[in-house]
């Protein structure tokens, strides 16, 4: 296990709420319709306190994983009050405690910002999903409009001590790690994006 | 509705913030080189605590991109005019100019964003 990723998620948890309170209002009704596209067997990358699974579709069963256990606890009671199944379970991405061509939808969620290793950690998810199953992404990337990129990159050794990387190239990792891209949208700027891709 | 009222609120409280803090430090008869890049720090140091602290209120990055912009911009460009004593002679007025170049810049980022909205990539599957 990572520990110092696992230690910064474990502080960033007792504000996390409260800092995400405008995103979740703005953004929600974007990850909804994105989360509207999951069947079958759903794996949640970084489930955080919990704050997206109102916007899952009722009925689904979900394995949602953190590195943080202090996000888990906070999310246990959210995940209790879904219509359906979550279960939650401490995991780093990068060591998978899951079978080849386990599942068949992979949710993300602002993850890969934060993600130490992110194209390793998404070679990890194509492993675990099944050959024709999606991987639904709802991102913040390095922007290339020049200004905000540049924004991004000098505002990245700040933002990293707390929380997550600006600057990723997200896209351009998902498509390391093997994945074909089904859909790209931009949802603020170029920056907040949904990102569907498809294991061939 | 509201969060782009907020948005515009947002930007205008940031550009009279920058505008106050350079009419602050810049006084007229500075090097204007060292005045524009006084300006700027200054600024962005204004967009990050005025971001974070309204962030969770609007969005984190509805937020911080316009107030960066706002902040490094507009911090060279006051302390232009400052350095200058070239226009805004009381501290009402720099403060009015700083909000209407904060709600210029909102108004900008808000235009730029419905342009670039919307699928990039979408092989129709």
């Amino acid at each position: 296990m990572d520990t110092a990723t696992q230690k910064k998620w474990d502080a960033a948890s007792r504000n996390f709420d409260f800092i995400s309170w405008g995103d979740d209002q703005r953004l929600g009704p974007h990850k909804r319709r994105l989360f509207s596209k999951m069947n079958g067997a759903t794996f949640m990358l970084a489930a955080g306190t919990g704050n997206d699974f109102r916007f899952f579709p009722p009925g689904h069963s979900v394995i949602a994983i953190d590195i943080s256990a202090k996000m888990l606890e906070r999310a246990a009671k959210k995940a209790a009050e879904y219509e359906g199944k979550i279960e939650l379970r401490q995991m780093d991405v990068c060591r998978l405690e899951f079978g080849d061509n386990t599942f068949d939808t992979i949710v993300t969620v602002c993850t890969f910002c934060s993600v130490p290793k992110p194209v390793a950690g998404l070679r990890e998810l194509y492993r675990v999903l099944k050959p024709g199953g999606q991987i639904l992404m709802f991102e913040h990337v390095r922007s290339r409009i020049g200004p905000l990129g540049v924004f991004l990159d000098l505002m990245t050794p700040l933002s990293r001590r707390v929380g997550p990387d600006l600057n990723r190239d997200t896209v351009g990792n998902v498509l390391k790690a093997g994945f074909r891209i089904r859909r790209e949208e931009n949802v603020y700027l170029d920056i907040v994006k949904i990102i569907e891709g498809v294991k061939p | 509705m509201l969060f782009t009222i907020g948005d515009y609120l947002a930007g205008m409280l940031v550009g009279a913030a920058t505008a106050l803090g350079v009419r602050i430090v810049i006084w007229p008869g500075m090097d204007m080189v060292i005045a524009m890049l006084v300006g700027m720090g200054l600024g962005m140091a204004v967009h990050i605590v005025l971001g974070l602290v309204l962030g969770p209120a609007i969005g984190m990055f509805e937020a911080m991109i316009p107030a960066s912009l706002i902040g490094m911009y507009g911090g060279m460009f006051f302390a232009m005019r400052d350095s200058m004593a070239a226009g805004s002679r009381t501290l009402a007025a720099a403060l009015a100019v700083g909000a209407v170049f904060g709600a210029i810049v909102v108004a900008g980022v808000h235009f730029y964003d419905q342009t670039l909205r919307g699928a990039v990539v979408d092989t129709g599957e």
